[in-house]
């Protein structure tokens, strides 16, 4: 056993991470600047999109560990790309679909980039139809849905209603859909446990993504309270400030974990062993989704509170993305379902 | 990255199943008492170095297998699915220690009496005014000729009143900072002038001891490196003493949330929505534990020592444990509390001190916050 990565995954990171520090927000200001084709092509250009695509041989060219260090990486600084709706979920579901390899290779490549037909509560992928909404970042060109039935469709990200719905995570929309039956095409079905082979990378992304994200706001505030200074003393050494921060931190490594062994298993474990691992990972991540942000919100004191200070977008991006595919007790009734039997 | 045994692990592993299958002893518990306890434990211990599963991870010339940690943690995970007499702690730690800072004389002298279980040690380190502030311990030795006497007492030394022999901490010079006058000597624990008196926790098990020293003279041979090595040696003991190798936490974990996953399904109690998220709940913390400590001690076999991120598994655990006997409490009622069979209680008491023992839940929190996130120390006057 080796539960650590790789020097090419430690390589990866390091990539990731200085493309995420540039392209990163900094204030909510920056929201309002950044240029979505542009950083969608910047994306594209590192090569990462595509990294589940598979080979001839039906191989993915990386691990759902890769898959779990982009993203981490992406959410870190905020980055509002599509890789999580496209080259992760999006990318995933083509290829567990066998939809077209044109398609699949537009994806893989940046030059499209899908968001995902969602329930109106995110909890469950749904079919491109009036009653779904489009869960996605601007840079989104194609929507995806999944029917029960397993059928995969595609439309164009036209259909989406601007200003049908207000989205907390100001990073990515939530929209309703409004889609005439010729739009939509047909890519792909989802067969025998193709679905669950779907479903646990989707969750170990989106784990990895509130992982990420509350990172990024802890080390962010506790960067700032070992400069700012009350009593003559950083408040950093103050021994409440430094337990909230050391809970914090202890929770993010044990949603990680989980999130690590989990995007392990995408490829390694049955799917049925995979899912449980994903939504062990899903469960503990939605867990530390508010409370770690509200406690990076509550170290920075007045100024945290502020639309200024970027810790509510850390707040707002954990949030929506607790809730998709199902927050804690959805996944803590699935694995009951799972462990003890159907009840 | 992988979560899977070696082939090499795998054969390591299939083997000792097959070993443990033909060995474990039974009817070891006999009358219950400590003696026979500790009999039974010193006994299995040996079977078990004669077929070679003690010292996995000691070097070969201090007579060990010269394994990765990985091997420890198979070896814990693999006797906790039998019923076999519980490992004796101290071996691993403090022989480490002691074949850090011994001469060649007291190695030869301690250690293959230590890894046989021959000799059963304990830990003198904290004392009644020297707990969470470890360093200022005041137990003192004096030099006369080439002995030390020493005087003072030591609190929550755990076994010793089973024990042969004590890893003592003293002070022998009071004259710098309080650290750097700290030494280690290693002392038989019938000497004349030791007194134990055992402690009995609240959960009425009496499971550790406090040490009076009144004149005790130790060889100054017996010192465990040199003057002033004390702070370090303690330090380096902390760092492997709960660490990861101790994964037999994790399957004991599992195995007491299956007890209580059975207690639910005898009751009636399992189509219950809210006590099947309490279960599952229970799970994920489980499985939390289970994968940081894995991390931990793969960083270790890629050469990194145990440091600071120890602290988080053990938040992690003292998170888990305390919280499990939380629901199993809470499931239970007042039957756990009321009714004839106290074992649940004791149970839950006995998961108190886990927030206390190896360095208190709250020092954990500053370790975390100071020297992983890199938090400034408050100014301390």
């Amino acid at each position: 056993m080796l539960a650590t990565f790789t020097d090419e995954q430690t390589w990866l990171r390091e990539l990731v991470a200085k493309f995420a520090e540039h392209e990163g927000l900094d204030n909510p200001a920056d929201l309002g600047e950044v240029d979505h084709a542009g950083l969608e092509e910047a994306f594209g250009k590192t090569g990462l999109t595509g990294i589940r695509r598979r080979d001839s041989g039906g191989v993915p060219g990386s691990s759902g560990v890769e898959v779990a260090i982009v993203v981490s990486e992406l959410a870190y600084r905020l980055v509002p790309a599509a890789y999580l709706t496209s080259g992760a979920l999006g990318l995933e579901l083509l290829e567990l679909s066998g939809a077209p390899h044109e398609l699949r290779d537009s994806v893989a490549g940046g030059d499209r980039h899908i968001a995902l037909c969602l329930s109106e509560d995110l909890s469950a992928p749904a079919p491109v139809t009036g009653a779904s909404v489009a869960y996605g970042s601007p840079g989104a060109d194609l929507v995806v849905g999944l029917a029960d039935d397993g059928t995969v469709m595609s439309v164009p990200a036209t259909v989406v209603v601007p200003g049908s719905r207000d989205c907390a995570d100001l990073t990515r929309f939530v929209l309703a859909v409004n889609p005439a039956e010729s739009d939509i095409t047909r890519v792909g079905v989802l067969a025998g446990d193709a679905r669950h082979k779907w479903l646990a990378l989707a969750l170990t992304a989106v784990s990895a993504d509130i992982v990420g994200a509350a990172r990024g706001a802890l080390d962010r505030v506790v960067g700032y309270s070992a400069d700012r200074q009350q009593y003559g003393v950083p408040i950093g050494s103050f021994q409440a400030v430094q337990h909230l921060c050391a809970k914090a931190h202890v929770a993010i490594e044990a949603a990680w974990s989980l999130t690590k062994y989990a995007a392990w298993a995408v490829d390694e474990l049955l799917p049925a062993e995979a899912l449980l691992a994903a939504r062990a990972a899903k469960a503990c991540a939605g867990a530390i989704a508010r409370t770690v942000p509200e406690t990076v919100m509550q170290v920075y004191g007045g100024i945290g509170q502020t639309w200024e200070n970027i810790a509510h977008l850390h707040l707002r991006r954990c949030l929506v993305d607790r809730e998709l595919l199902g927050a804690e007790t959805a996944q803590h009734d699935a694995i009951a379902n799972q462990r003890m039997g159907e009840s | 990255m992988d979560y899977r045994d070696s082939g090499e692990e795998a054969g390591f592993r299939a083997t000792l199943r097959d070993w443990l299958r033909q060995h474990v002893p039974a009817g070891w518990r006999g009358d219950g008492s400590d003696r026979t306890l500790l009999a039974a434990r010193k006994r299995w211990h040996q079977t078990l170095h004669r077929a070679g599963y003690a010292g996995l991870s000691w070097p070969v010339e201090y007579g060990g297998q010269g394994r990765s940690p990985l091997y420890d943690a198979i070896l814990g995970e693999e006797l906790s699915q039998v019923d076999a007499p519980p490992q004796l702690e101290t071996i691993n730690y403090l022989g480490r220690a002691i074949w850090t800072y011994a001469t060649d004389e007291q190695r030869a002298q301690y250690l293959p009496a230590l890894l046989d279980a021959q000799t059963i040690w304990c830990q003198g380190f904290s004392e009644p005014g020297a707990g969470s502030d470890l360093a200022s311990l005041r137990t003192h030795a004096e030099l006369d000729g080439d002995t030390y006497v020493v005087n003072g007492q030591k609190m929550w030394t755990s076994g010793a009143h089973l024990a042969d022999w004590c890893i003592l901490l003293v002070r022998t010079d009071p004259s710098v900072p309080k650290h750097r006058g700290i030494s280690c000597l290693l002392t038989p624990v019938d000497a004349p002038g030791i007194t134990v008196r055992p402690i009995t926790l609240a959960s009425g098990v009496a499971e550790t001891s406090e040490m009076f020293l009144d004149n005790v003279r130790i060889p100054a041979a017996n010192m465990l490196g040199r003057p002033g090595d004390g702070w370090n040696i303690a330090m380096s003991t902390f760092a492997y003493e709960r660490g990861p190798g101790d994964v037999g936490v994790i399957t004991r974990y599992r195995h007491t949330l299956a007890e209580i996953e059975q207690w639910v399904r005898d009751h009636g109690a399992d189509r219950d929505p809210g006590v099947r998220r309490a279960l599952a709940d229970a799970y994920v913390r489980g499985e939390a534990l289970r994968l940081h400590v894995a991390e931990q001690l793969s960083a270790r076999v890629g050469g990194k020592p145990p440091g600071e991120e120890g602290s988080i598994s053990k938040l992690l655990w003292i998170d888990a444990e305390q919280h499990l006997l939380h629901l199993a409490m809470d499931l239970m009622g007042a039957e756990a509390l009321t009714g004839p069979d106290g074992a649940w209680r004791r149970r839950y008491l006995s998961t108190r001190p886990m927030s206390v023992y190896g360095g208190t839940e709250q020092i954990q929190l500053n370790i975390v916050a100071q020297r992983l996130l890199g938090m400034p120390r408050a100014p301390r006057t």
